[in-house]
This record gives C-alpha cells, sequence and structure tokens, in this order.
C-alpha cells in the first residue's frame, strides 16, 4: 500500500512536530560554525556567546550533544502563559497563540528544559491550557452542521486531535441532510 | 524503495529530462567549491532567515518562500484533501536535485581525513536536514500514488485529472487500472454474462463502479489571505479574512485551495 | 456511511429488509419474501430487502411502510431523551440505523422524507457529543481500566450505539490515544 491506513485520514502529531520543528529559534551556540548553507536556508555563523536563530530541529540536535542553550520563545513562559489561561478561562472564544505551539513547546520542554525558568510551572499552565481549549471544542462540536464551523485561533495539534470525527460528524450530516444546495458556486 | 531509485523513477516521468538552472548550479558548485563545504554558492545566503521573517511571537506570519517550505504546504495539502493536486513537479526536482548535491557534499567531506571537528558537527546537521526533507519528499509521493491507485480507474477515464498528474504517475495510473481490471476479469467477471462483465455500468440506485473522490468530504481550511466570498452549502455566504480557520466540505474551497489562497491545515 | 460501490458496509446496509404491500398480482413470484406461496396476491405484505425493493417501488409494484425502527413509537423516544435509545436494537448487531434511515429518506416523498431528515439529524447531533465524551474517557482510561465502572447508563449507552456512532466512537479514541501517546513519547528519553 502507498499509505499506510492511519495516514489516510489525518496527519500524525510526530509529523506536525516535524513540520513545526522548521521554525527559527534563537539559541547560544557553545561551539563555532561557520555560516552553512542548508536545504531551508543559510545559518550561522554560531559565535559564542552570540545569539543565533537556528531552525527548532537545529536546535534540538545541538542541544542534545550540550552544545547549545534554547531560549525559550517570547510565550513559552509562566507570565504568559497564566495571562493566556485567564482569557481563555474567562473568553468564549479561544485565546490567540502560536500556531505551532503545542508542538514546540512539547519539544522545547522534552529536551531543554534546563534553559527554562520554572518549567513545571509552564507545563502545568499548558495543561490547563489544553484542557479549557478542548472544552470549548467540545462546545464546538454541538454547533457542528453539514455546511460550515469556524474555529479561530484553534491551533495545529489541536485541529489534529478533533479532526478525524469532526470530518466524519460533518460528513454524516452531509449525508442526513435532504437536498444539499447544488454544488456551492463561487459568487463573482 | 532505494533513494537513488525514487530519485531516477521521478525523474525519469518528466517528458524532458531538462537541464534547468539548478543542475547548473550544481555542476558549477562542485568545481568552484573548493572546501566541498555543504554551502551554496552564487548567492548571498546571509539574507535567507531575515527574509523568511519567521516570527514565534504570535502569528505565524511566514511568506512561503523556499521550496522546501512550498513542498510542506502542498505535502498537507494533499494529505487533506480528497482529490488529486496539481503535480509540483519543478518544485520537487529542484528539491531532490538540491538533496542530491547536499549528499554529496557530505560524502565528499565524509571521505576526507582532514575534516576538522566542527565540521563533523556540521556534517551531521546537513544529514539530519537531509533526512526531514527526504521523509517529507517520500510521504509527499505517496500520498499522491495512494490516491492514484485509489482512483486509478476514474483517472484513465477522465482527461480534466490526468493534467494534473506526471507522466509518471499517469503511467502509474493506467498500469494500476489495467492490472486490477485483468484481476477482476480473470477471477469474477469472466464467468459472467457478457452484460454484467464490466467494470463501468451505471445501474440504477446503485453507486458509479469508478470510485470518484468524495469532493464533499470536510477539510480544515486556512485563509492565507482575504478570500472572496464563498457560497456554503447551507446557502449563507462566507467572506474569510486572511487568519480565518474553518471546517467545510472541500467542494466549497476547492478554488481557493487551487489558487493558493487558503490551505489545508 | 459511504457512497462506493466497493464499500462492504453500504453492500450490507442494503440488506435490511422493508415491509411491501403489493399492489397487482405477480404470478410465480411467490419466493421472493422467502414463503412457500407460489404467487403474490394483490395487497399480501412481504419483508423485501432494500437493494430488491428499489425496483419493485419505483415500478409501482407495490407500496412500503415505514419500518419499525424509525416509528412513531422510537421518534417519541427519541423526542423525550435521545440518548437513552438504543439504536443498536433497532437494526440489530452490526447494523447502522443512520444509514438504513438515509436509504428509507431517499425513496420518500418530499414531506415524509423532510420529516425523516430532521428525525435522523437531531438524533444524531443530540447524541454526538456523549459519543465523543464517552470515547476520550475511555481513551484515558488507558488498557488496564477499560470496561471498569463507569455508571450504568453509560454502559447503557455505549452498548446502544448503532455502527454509524460507534466508528466515531472508535476514530475519537484512537485520535485521543495517539496524541496521548506523543504527550508521552519524549525526545529526552529516545536519546
Amino acid at each position: 500500500m502507498a499509505l499506510p491506513q492511519s495516514l489516510r485520514v489525518s496527519v500524525t502529531p510526530p509529523e506536525l512536530e516535524l513540520v513545526a520543528s522548521q521554525q527559527l529559534v534563537e539559541i547560544v551556540p557553545l561551539i563555532s560554525m561557520e555560516k552553512t548553507a542548508f536545504i531551508s536556508g543559510a545559518y550561522g555563523p554560531l559565535r559564542p556567546p552570540n545569539k543565533a536563530k537556528v531552525p527548532l530541529w537545529m536546535a534540538v540536535n545541538l542541544k542534545l550533544k550540550k552544545k547549545c542553550h534554547i531560549i525559550a520563545p517570547p510565550w513559552l513562559n509562566a507570565d504568559y502563559l497564566q495571562d493566556r489561561l485567564t482569557e481563555e478561562t474567562s473568553q468564549p472564544a479561544f485565546s490567540k497563540l502560536p500556531f505551532r505551539f503545542t508542538e514546540i513547546a512539547k519539544v522545547i520542554l522534552d529536551v531543554a528544559s534546563d534553559d527554562l525558568e520554572s518549567p513545571d510551572k509552564i507545563r502545568s499552565l499548558l495543561k490547563d491550557l489544553r484542557e479549557a481549549r478542548q472544552a470549548k471544542s467540545r462546545e464546538g462540536l454541538k454547533t457542528l452542521d453539514h455546511s460550515e464551523l469556524s474555529l479561530p485561533n484553534l491551533c495545529s495539534m489541536e485541529i489534529n486531535e478533533i479532526r478525524p470525527y469532526f470530518v466524519q460528524s460533518m460528513s454524516i450530516f452531509t449525508q442526513l441532510v435532504r437536498n444539499p444546495a447544488p454544488d456551492p458556486l463561487r459568487e463573482a | 524503495m532505494d533513494w537513488d531509485a525514487q530519485y531516477e523513477l521521478l525523474k525519469a516521468g518528466k517528458a524532458i529530462p531538462q537541464a534547468g538552472p539548478s543542475y547548473t548550479t550544481r555542476n558549477e558548485s562542485n568545481i568552484d567549491d573548493d572546501d566541498m563545504r555543504p554551502v551554496l554558492p552564487g548567492r548571498d545566503p546571509g539574507d535567507e532567515p531575515e527574509r523568511r521573517r519567521t516570527n514565534l511571537i504570535l502569528d505565524e506570519e511566514e511568506t512561503v518562500a523556499t521550496p522546501l517550505e512550498r513542498l510542506t504546504r502542498h505535502w498537507m495539502n494533499e494529505r487533506h484533501a480528497p482529490d488529486i493536486l496539481p503535480a509540483q513537479e519543478d518544485l520537487l526536482m529542484n528539491l531532490l536535485d538540491h538533496l542530491r548535491r547536499q549528499s554529496e557534499a557530505v560524502q565528499l567531506l565524509r571521505e576526507d581525513p582532514s575534516t576538522s571537528e566542527e565540521e563533523h558537527m556540521r556534517i551531521m546537521l546537513v544529514q539530519t536536514e537531509i533526512e526531514r526533507v527526504k521523509f517529507i519528499v517520500r510521504s509527499y509521493v505517496r500520498t499522491r500514488l495512494f490516491k492514484i491507485e485509489k482512483y486509478a480507474r476514474f483517472i484513465t477515464t477522465t482527461p480534466e485529472v490526468q493534467t494534473r498528474l506526471t507522466a509518471a504517475e499517469l503511467d502509474h495510473a493506467s498500469r494500476h487500472a489495467k492490472i486490477t481490471d485483468q484481476h477482476f476479469y480473470v477471477s469474477v467477471l469472466q464467468s459472467l454474462p457478457e452484460k454484467q462483465s464490466h467494470l463501468d455500468d451505471t445501474p440504477l440506485f446503485v453507486p458509479p463502479m469508478i470510485t470518484e473522490p468524495d469532493k464533499t468530504r470536510p477539510v480544515f481550511v486556512h485563509a492565507l489571505k482575504q478570500c472572496p466570498r464563498i457560497r456554503l452549502p447551507d446557502g449563507a455566504t462566507l467572506e474569510m479574512e486572511k487568519g480565518h480557520i474553518s471546517l467545510m466540505p472541500y467542494s466549497v474551497v476547492e478554488q481557493l485551495v487551487a489558487r493558493g489562497e487558503v490551505e489545508l491545515i | 456511511m459511504d457512497y462506493d460501490y466497493f464499500s462492504v458496509e453500504a453492500i450490507l446496509a442494503e440488506n435490511q429488509k422493508i415491509q411491501c404491500t403489493f399492489k397487482h398480482a405477480i404470478p410465480g413470484m411467490g419466493h421472493l419474501g422467502g414463503g412457500s406461496e407460489r404467487d403474490i396476491a394483490v395487497l399480501s405484505k412481504m419483508q423485501i430487502p432494500i437493494w430488491l425493493a428499489y425496483t419493485i417501488i419505483y415500478s409501482d409494484w407495490a407500496e412500503f411502510n415505514i419500518p419499525q425502527p424509525f416509528s412513531s413509537r422510537v421518534r417519541n423516544a427519541l423526542r423525550a431523551d435521545a440518548c437513552s435509545v438504543r439504536l443498536s436494537n433497532l437494526v440489530g448487531a452490526g447494523g447502522s440505523w443512520y444509514g438504513f434511515g438515509k436509504t428509507i429518506m431517499d425513496i420518500l416523498s418530499d414531506e415524509q422524507a423532510n420529516e425523516m431528515s430532521q428525525m435522523l439529524t437531531k438524533a444524531f447531533r443530540e447524541r454526538l457529543v456523549d459519543v465523543i465524551d464517552q470515547a476520550q474517557h475511555f481513551a484515558a482510561l488507558g488498557q488496564a481500566n477499560a470496561g471498569g465502572t463507569s455508571g450504568n447508563a453509560a454502559q447503557s449507552f455505549r452498548e446502544g450505539l448503532d455502527t454509524t456512532e460507534r466508528e466515531l466512537f472508535s476514530l475519537a479514541q484512537e485520535s485521543a490515544k495517539q496524541i496521548k501517546r506523543w504527550y508521552e513519547d519524549s525526545d529526552r528519553a529516545k536519546h
């Protein structure tokens, strides 16, 4: 088979992590490296202790070999996330977070928690955020129909988690509704 | 499949194997680059990170500029769309070519005993990226292959779809359709009366025998710019602002996907 | 509930039988209902599988009654509390209540079809959130505690799901498990 069953209806979390790992983060390198052309762009030069911007996958690679410190993105700290959580629990809409915040936060927490301030607090805030936002997706499910469901600020990993059953449910609505309007034509 | 074999297969699919700009660059780069670092000469790589302006703060305002970013977007679109999207042959060839150049450079550095410790770190990073890019390329190609096999009969009977396939993909579709037809014929159809031994009947009250992509399947859409008004299945209209995210049937946004005004997420 | 020639589910769904009342006598066709009569007499009633009923109804040889799973009794029960109705009991093991309903809807007159569509859509919507909640609850429990005590009403609801809902249940469960695995699988552990 050209594509395994599990990959036909959705995308896997590791695949989303792979995509997210292309995003740039700041590091403090502990080794020197000339500016180098990669397929995705040129990175470097690395000159300790000067900061440099590299893709997350490269930062993870260097970090695991103890060749850099990762500087947390501006949103990955307890204060910022606490504000988002307050917003999340007081407003009906999804609060605005970076589209791939789940993936990036997990990767950095996994390999570089020693570079973060109060990583445990961050973990627990992320967990609370996740739960508050899941409750909102659930509200979305209640209003699902055969036509359209707007989900502003829903993030990559969250979409992926609800995708299989949101898509299937909407398909079922489409079949149960009588005479859905003829093929929607775009208006001029 | 072996990587080089896959490369050759894809390359062979081109009607005319073009010695495009990327090929010339490769030749030059190998000759000019004395120390064989995997650094591309011929352009200033310095402005790349600035140009990309990937902003991790809040809004993912990336301008999709690099070939890899473009392929990643096509890969995700292809994974989510029920239909087969137009092949990105030039983009793919460009990346395959780049992959090959990087691999060759790594190979040369590896064989060089004078390669320093620092260089080894660089080789490792370049190698890591090569694997990442290979994964995306493979998954993209396989995603298309899956749909092509599933809708092989539909493809062979629908000229419009054929325009979205590469020559190699089209050839694969025809052969796949032929093989399954033969299998059905030998194992079942030849024993049935002539009237019932076809694979393209459209009997009443029964779905058509040729499986088509189900364009009513919903997809998650992310507007990359302000989109023209679309009409939804319930009759309402929607004008998506840039950044808008919605779940809706693919048929509603098919044109927007084709024009790159939205991406599937 | 997919509409594909090679879909086994679609083929099985058409094996559901509906009661047809014949408007004409049809000699020599008594075997259709599985009985021992030689002929079909006027006004005789027979249980005919859907795939065959299409032709018979469209040719105006017979009328059909709305099948019991969609009777006014079921309708009232759904209206009272959609989640307490055991859809699986109505269509038998492996049956799709929604798929069957959709099939019937497609051969009804406009007015009746609209009513049918409303009933199906409403039932689906009212049960959907509970289906997903339970799937996620089960995924969170993990292997060890699955099947434990999660309340009689919940268990009864799960047993009452039709195949359409069961499929959604497993999609949601699988998705929740997949993301749980990802969260638990750390890069640090790999290195």
